[in-house]
């Protein structure tokens, strides 16, 4: 009897379950008609949609929160601010675009993501909504705009899907009041017959670390050698400023090339020999206690963190710390845009808020209140640049960088890269073996992703 | 002419028979769907059934070294703790069996670790570990001892994962312990006492052997959560230095939701399944006394 009432069960289980596998093939048709209702049903009361989106726990996002009345005043829109950790939001974003109604209606995207969203069709393209409004995009930094704005970034199909928010391109954060000490400075020069000064080089960047590390009573370098995008994001600005890239313009993997390999030997070696104890396992919180707390030289880290270590109440180097694009070639540059979700039942509103949010008016605003800005009229203006000085210097920065690779799979490729350079620099693998590795699974993903 | 243990047992289906429903949806059919998932090429990209593949994604996950590295660190990981919690939990277990002082504040200390979210738990413990800034290496220094790089090294930090873990966890194994060492009949130990038996005899003869249905359920359920094992890694290492970290749960997570590959996520996820149940059912037959046919 039990024997019947199982088998009976698991074959309805078995059925439903394939109903339900065969119900994930129509969801594309399926989410299309039911959006187009729902957004229907949905203008018809907009009193009282309420507009939800995921955001990225840092001051630019509160920012945006304390003018969020404004917009319901302007508007009659709410929206509701779910506010997370950058770690938790590539996931959270995934499992909702997986849904046919997701609840997110605007998004956040880093542009490690600025590949895969559109790619997959999770965002929306936002052409007709910026011709419908005369919407200009000249205010753009083009770089920003390149990097989230656009996709592809190149070719006669490019679309823009986002709306640039800030930027976070990483340089250099230096200690002045240690490059302009007599004393460090002529021990330098007896050490190695050169004049201590602002490094315009990788590698005469990394010779300063082991030098202050040794000499200077701080480390050389706050560095966050943590697996994953930590690694990654800090390495790949040692690649970019040798001339290497992760692929060439034709999408072929470059990643193991000469530059490559003298980019992770540099690395490593400043690992090893001019950075604190733990590096291999810091984020950027971890580095930032460092640099903040005067205990290392230098640190290569984002625009965004100018702010916060130029102020006495929260660093206690704020007088002598400065920043400069980084030594070389160029630094990495990173940044978010505004999207629209493409499983969203409000994406008229969805745009109104974006259109909002970005007006001259309210971007200003949030540049006042600690959000870098990625529009030049807001970057050049008069008030902004009073309370912020540093600004000029951040759009330096930004000018002097460019992007990982934004494709499809740029999350799996950071997994990849960050594995290895974390193997490499742990001792477990030499330069080569690791980078040899990583390009072969690049080639995959390049293939998997059908840009070659 | 039905009998009325016959209409008795009818009733009791009837009763029963929402609940077992509802597992069957939120328990068997999610795990049947994904068993069929994984053998499709069914990704986050294209989540359809279009690409029947068989055994391709299995053959494709055991030809990647990292996973046995995984699967690895996950066994070292597992065989370490649970033996080390269990010691440790009923060392504690025994220690709070006895009349002491202030067993209620002790029991709301033992407890706090256990209610604490694992993610609660690797932020703070990442801090406090913090090679250069954290206090643990500063109490070190205090005492003139060298500092430890903890989570920075790839030889150690492992181990700084288990303790942290056994931190986390031995508290859970402590109350089921004790609960059942409470529940423990006196006669035995009262006998054995006439009789003549030692503590330590007492112990060995009658205490492990009464104890043995509450140790075999409390060193199970921890077998199958420490597999189970992934915010600590995520919250603290991300599965480095290297891949000195990386438990089978965390290298599942990469594969959904970097990788965007379900297919071979759910495989993967079948053969620690596998891989658990084995393990699960030697350990309850060898701990439960009943031998293999």
């Amino acid at each position: 009897m039990y024997k019947k009432i199982l088998i009976i069960f698991i074959t309805l289980a078995v059925i439903v379950s394939m109903g339900v596998a065969g119900s994930g093939c129509k969801s594309a048709v399926t989410t299309e008609k039911a959006d187009t209702a729902t957004q229907e049903a949905a203008s018809g009361a907009k009193g009282e949609v309420t507009l939800r989106m995921l955001m990225e726990d840092i001051p630019a996002t509160h920012a945006v929160e304390a003018l969020l009345p404004e917009f319901t005043a302007a508007t009659g829109i709410k929206v509701e601010f779910e506010i997370v950790q950058y770690m938790d939001m590539h996931q959270k974003l995934v499992t909702n675009f997986m849904s046919p109604t997701g609840q997110y209606d605007v998004i956040e995207v880093d542009n490690y993501w600025a590949g895969e969203f559109p790619a997959t069709g999770w965002i929306i393209p936002l052409d007709d909504y910026i011709k419908r409004d005369n919407f200009d995009v000249s205010v753009y930094i083009p770089a920003m705009l390149d990097m989230v704005g656009y996709f592809p970034r190149t070719g006669n199909n490019k679309q823009i899907y986002m709306l640039p928010i800030y930027s976070y391109s990483m340089g250099l954060l230096y200690r002045e009041d240690l490059i302009n000490d007599t004393e460090l400075q002529e021990t330098y020069k007896a050490l190695y017959n050169e004049d201590l000064k602002v490094p315009e080089t990788l590698e005469e960047y990394v010779q300063q670390c082991r030098f202050m590390q040794e000499n200077a009573g701080v480390s050389g370098s706050a560095m966050q050698g943590g697996r994953g995008d930590p690694i990654v994001m800090e390495w790949s600005n040692y690649l970019f400023a040798l001339g290497g890239d992760y692929y060439d313009e034709n999408w072929n993997v470059t990643i193991n090339d000469e530059k490559a390999i003298k980019a992770v030997e540099l690395y490593k070696e400043n690992i090893q020999y001019g950075s604190p104890e733990g590096a291999l396992s810091f984020a950027l919180d971890d580095a930032l206690r460092i640099m903040s707390q005067g205990k290392a030289y230098s640190m290569i880290s984002y625009i965004i963190m100018l702010p916060l270590l130029t102020d006495p109440e929260q660093s206690t180097v704020a007088d002598s710390t400065r920043m400069i694009p980084m030594p070389g070639e160029l630094g990495l540059a990173g940044g978010w845009g505004w999207a629209i979700a493409a499983n969203s039942q409000y994406k008229d509103e969805s745009w109104e808020f974006i259109k909002w949010v970005e007006s001259a008016e309210i971007a200003k605003k949030r540049a006042l209140n600690d959000s870098t800005p990625a529009r030049i009229d807001v970057c050049e203006d008069a008030d902004v640049i009073a309370k912020y000085p540093i600004y000029p210097t951040m759009l330096k920065v930004i000018s002097k960088s460019k992007p990982i690779p934004e494709f499809l799979y740029s999350a799996e490729m950071v997994e990849i890269v960050g594995r290895e350079l974390s193997l490499i620099c742990s001792g477990e693998k030499t330069a080569q073996e690791g980078l040899d590795l990583a390009a072969k699974e690049l080639e995959e993903l390049a293939v998997k992703a059908k840009l070659k | 002419m039905k009998t009325l243990a016959q209409q008795k047992k009818r009733t009791g289906l009837f009763f029963i028979s929402p609940t077992v429903l509802i597992l069957i949806l939120v328990v068997l059919v999610p795990l049947i769907f994904s068993f069929v998932i994984s053998f499709f090429n069914y990704t986050l990209v294209d989540p359809s059934f279009d690409r029947f593949i068989l055994f391709k994604n299995y053959s494709t996950i055991f030809q990647d070294t990292y996973l046995w590295n995984s699967l690895k660190i996950t066994l070292i990981f597992v065989f370490t703790v649970v033996p080390l919690e269990f010691v440790l939990g009923f060392f504690i277990a025994l220690l709070l069996n006895r009349n002491i002082r202030f067993k209620g504040l002790f029991y709301t200390i033992l407890t706090i670790p256990m209610v604490m979210s694992p993610v609660a738990v690797g932020l703070i413990w990442k801090m406090f570990l913090h090679a250069d800034l954290g206090i643990v290496n500063y109490i070190f220094s205090v005492f003139n001892l060298p500092s430890v790089n903890w989570l920075g090294s790839n030889k150690i930090a492992l181990l700084t994962i288990i303790l942290v873990d056994i931190w986390h966890q031995i508290s859970f194994m402590i109350l089921i312990l004790l609960a059942g060492l409470k529940s423990l009949p006196k006669e035995p130990f009262e006998s054995a006492k006439i009789d003549g038996a030692s503590n330590t005899q007492s112990f060995f003869y009658i205490t492990l052997g009464l104890m043995r249905p509450v140790i075999s359920v409390a060193i199970l359920i921890r077998v199958i959560f420490s597999f189970k094992t992934y915010d600590l890694v995520y919250t603290m290492t991300r599965g480095g230095p290297g891949v000195s970290t990386e438990l089978i749960s965390y290298f599942i997570y990469k594969k959904t939701f970097m990788g965007m590959d379900f297919s071979q996520a759910t495989a993967i996820s079948y053969v620690l399944f596998v891989i658990i149940m084995v393990i699960v059912i030697f350990l309850f037959r060898e701990m439960s006394g009943r031998k293999w046919d």
